[in-house]
């Protein structure tokens, strides 16, 4: 033994001198179950500690002046491209001006055909191309309409399409463009009559202010006037021929507001909400197919749009630089780009939606079992998305599910624990064994 | 072997083989014989205590565990909804044939909700039973926590709308319930009365029988759950003026009990459950009984007298919101639990060592003192016995 020094008398684990320790199997046998025992738990705290766990937070959305970019791909198997329009307006009816946008009008065969891709061709929205081989002095006559704004010379109508416009303005119906000059140049009604049997396909995004608005695919040419949204439909209803049957039946292969969570992402954020998640479950409207044989028929879908952060682990070490990203004016970021950040920190959103479909004879829903349910009159065919915006704003942040100190803390409540319990459970079996022999001695 | 059955565990009878021996020298817990160990009372009155106190601790922690922790949490509601079913149970102080219900929404339907509803004629003075309460008027029951179970039992109950008392003498009140579905969107419900508002029925009436002084018995959302109480079920709203506007404006948030969190993962998140009773019955399989799903809403009131060229009547507008609560119930596993009561249990016998030791300690040092006052310069033996001990 050593000198005795003052710290001797404080020792609080006094230990027994080897002469007078017994050793024991049953000890052995506990004490090589409890470090087993320990391994494992350990083990267990480490995996705990690895760990990355998403914690959605809910506060509300405090961005301003903030953009939002809709992603579609949308079929329509029995509207011809030729007919099928696409509209961003806001709340009050107006279409939205400022907005970026690189959708694109697949020509798609006919579905008797098995619908393959005939050309692509990208949408200038509310705006037509302008006709480009004619003689400089030529001025094509309106047909008594006023000539539009937005005509490459102005008073006149030199291209079919600045035609349809003009009727358009004044809301009255072009029909098929039989005795209009610039349209039988153009074959018009012949084009017309050549794609009647196709289907169309509207993909790709756009890039709208976050505000109240709706987006709707229709047929014929629009045009906005003070509060009134027309739609030009009488070459939709028209159509062509007994055998060609318009109607909106479409497939909704994909719509999203915002950039794509990548798939790893979004199976995580879902584990703690207490739902599985995929980017199916961001994005309900995926995969939508609805059918009607009715050419007047109107489909609509309500959908609340709610802005999600996804901050992945480290994020915020890289926050400057998220910071000049936002300073950077949205023209400059690139259609898709919008809300990635440079860190893997995604600004997107989600949405709920409603969906619901009418006839545009009216008539109730007693095929439904609703005779009550009066649907409304008139309106126009197509498809409708009326998007709002929620106030609240979801955060997905990842977060490392416990520190290093409460790992080693929990480390050391798992030993001293299961120590302290094998001890006593030894403790126990050494009495108990003493006693057995005491019985069997006396 | 026989050696060792005869002898029992009797160690030291005999040689070992060596295996025993090698598990043996892993024994880390040192023992000592019983001859060198020293049992004092107050070490005794220590464990005493201790078991007591471990006992309590443990108690607690079980009692913890088996109330199990309730977890709001939220998501954006997943999957395309179409219908969504209005419950109302609403007495109005006026003759039925004079009321004219409708809901008109956002995506453009009107639902003639007086030929969907059932009409009773009653008397006003039926239902001014004591339980009506004004809107708002307990805060105190916002702020209780919510427990699942209490939900859950009364959702099993029954899902029929109470009878309607029988009337003695000339009714004077028409009793309106009903459920009806409508769309899953923005909308406005309203009674109003016969002529005034809507100008197909062309018959006008008597602007003295004007009386819309209501009681709302029920007021609710998505599958009918009479027990689960609402905002506005029981209030009552009453006015001598014949030319009244109640205005009710409604939040809706769909929300979701359960008790059995693991359930809704499998369950087909596509399907949006809030529908009606009709889909509600049809999808119960796959949501199972520990899951209630219903509608919560958010209400402010406002009511005024109209100038004659306006509509009086009762109007509710609602609106759904996108975000979908979930409060669940949870329990911790078992072993979990084993864990936790292990740790108490050692967390304390250990610290309550310690503090024995300590005791004893703080005792010695103030005995040898009073010793040392009493009897000079005696050295105690005790210190020997506790260095081996």
């Amino acid at each position: 033994m050593p000198a005795k020094s003052r710290f001797t008398r404080l020792d609080a684990f006094t230990k027994t001198v080897e002469d007078a320790r017994v050793r024991t199997t049953s000890g052995g046998i506990v004490t090589l179950s409890s470090l087993l025992l320990i391994l494992w738990l350990v083990w267990g705290e480490w995996a705990e500690y690895r760990r990355i766990v998403v914690h959605p937070e809910l506060v509300v959305d405090k961005g301003r002046g903030e953009k939002m970019e809709i992603h579609m791909n949308v079929t329509f198997p029995r509207v011809p491209c030729e007919l099928l329009t696409l509209d961003v307006m806001d709340v009050s009816g107006e279409v939205q001006t400022g907005v970026m946008h690189g959708v694109s009008k697949v020509r798609l065969r006919p579905e008797g055909e098995g619908g393959g891709v005939i050309e692509s061709k990208a949408l200038d929205l509310h705006n037509d191309d302008p006709a480009t081989h004619l003689d400089p002095s030529y001025c094509g006559e309106c047909y008594g309409a006023p000539a539009p704004s937005n005509a490459i010379k102005p008073g006149c109508c030199n291209t079919c399409a600045e035609v349809r416009d003009a009727y358009a303005s004044v809301s009255w119906s072009f029909g098929r463009g039989e005795n209009v000059e610039q349209c039988s140049r153009e074959h018009y009604s012949e084009h017309l009559d050549e794609q009647r049997r196709e289907g169309c396909r509207i993909e790709g995004g756009i890039r709208v202010n976050k505000v109240v608005g709706n987006f709707h695919f229709a047929p014929g040419k629009s045009f906005s006037n003070g509060n009134m949204h027309v739609h030009d439909l009488e070459n939709y209803f028209a159509g062509g021929g007994a055998d060609v049957q318009h109607s909106f039946s479409h497939v909704i292969h994909h719509l999203r507001f915002g950039p794509q969570l990548p798939e790893a992402v979004a199976k995580k954020a879902g584990e703690k909400g207490g739902m599985a998640w995929s980017n199916h479950h961001l994005n309900p409207l995926d995969g939508t197919e609805q059918k009607t044989d009715e050419k007047a028929f109107n489909f609509m879908y309500f959908v609340k749009v709610v802005s999600t952060a996804y901050l992945p682990l480290g994020w915020e070490k890289k926050s400057q630089k998220n910071a000049l990203e936002s300073i950077l004016p949205h023209e400059l970021v690139e259609l898709g780009g919008y809300g990635v950040g440079e860190a893997g920190s995604i600004e997107t959103h989600q949405y709920s939606v409603t969906s619901h479909k009418r006839s545009l004879a009216g008539g109730d829903d007693s095929g439904e079992g609703h005779k009550e349910r009066l649907h409304a009159r008139g309106g126009i065919p197509g498809v409708f998305f009326s998007y709002d915006i929620s106030p609240m704003k979801v955060i997905n942040r990842e977060a490392r599910s416990k520190s290093f100190s409460g790992f080693l803390v929990g480390c050391c409540a798992i030993i001293g624990g299961t120590l302290t319990v094998a001890a006593a459970i030894d403790r126990a079996l050494y009495e108990g064994h003493q006693r057995v022999k005491k019985l069997h001695q006396g | 072997m026989n050696g060792f059955a005869d002898h029992g565990l009797d160690e030291s009878a005999f040689g070992e083989s060596k295996a025993i021996s090698a598990v043996k020298a892993f024994d880390a817990f040192p023992k000592t014989k019983p001859s060198y160990q020293q049992r004092t009372s107050t070490g005794g009155v220590w464990t005493l205590s201790l078991i007591t106190l471990s006992i309590l601790l443990s108690i607690t922690e079980l009692q913890r565990w088996w109330v199990g922790t309730t977890s709001h949490t939220f998501s954006v509601e997943k999957g395309i909804s179409h219908d969504l079913q209005i419950n109302l149970d609403i007495v109005v102080a006026m003759q039925c044939s004079d009321l004219h219900i409708n809901v008109q929404d956002a995506a453009g339907d009107r639902i003639l909700a007086g030929s969907a509803l059932n009409k009773h004629p009653t008397k006003w003075e039926h239902w001014g039973d004591k339980r009506s309460h004004q809107l708002a008027r307990d805060r105190g029951e916002q702020y209780e926590e919510e427990d699942v179970h209490d939900y859950l039992g009364a959702a099993r109950r029954k899902k029929k709308f109470t009878k309607t008392p029988r009337v003695r003498g000339d009714p004077n009140a028409c009793r309106v319930f009903g459920s009806l579905e409508g769309n899953k969107v923005q909308g406005d419900f309203h009674i109003t009365a016969r002529g005034h508002g809507y100008m197909e029925f062309g018959q006008h009436l008597d602007h003295n029988s004007f009386n819309f002084s209501h009681q709302i018995n029920e007021l609710s959302f998505g599958p009918f759950y009479p027990s689960l109480l609402n905002p506005l079920d029981n209030t009552r709203a009453t006015t001598p003026n014949h030319f009244y506007k109640y205005q009710y404006y409604l939040s809706v948030v769909p929300t979701i009990y359960t008790t059995d969190a693991r359930a809704l993962d499998t369950a087909n998140p596509s399907i949006s459950p809030s529908s009606s009773d009709a889909a509600n019955d049809n999808s119960a399989l796959s949501w199972g009984s520990n899951t209630v799903f219903t509608n919560q809403y958010a209400v402010t009131e406002q009511s005024h007298t109209v100038p004659e060229s306006q509509v009086p009547g009762i109007f509710v507008k609602f609106d759904i919101e996108p975000i979908l609560l979930t409060i669940s119930e949870e329990w911790q596993g078992a072993l979990g639990l084993l864990v936790r009561v292990v740790n108490v249990l050692s967390g304390v016998f250990v610290a309550g060592g310690w503090c024995f030791q300590i005791s004893e300690w703080a005792r010695e040092y103030w005995g040898r003192r009073g010793r040392r006052d009493g009897a000079l310069g005696v050295l105690s033996g005790r210190r020997a016995s506790m260095d081996k001990t």
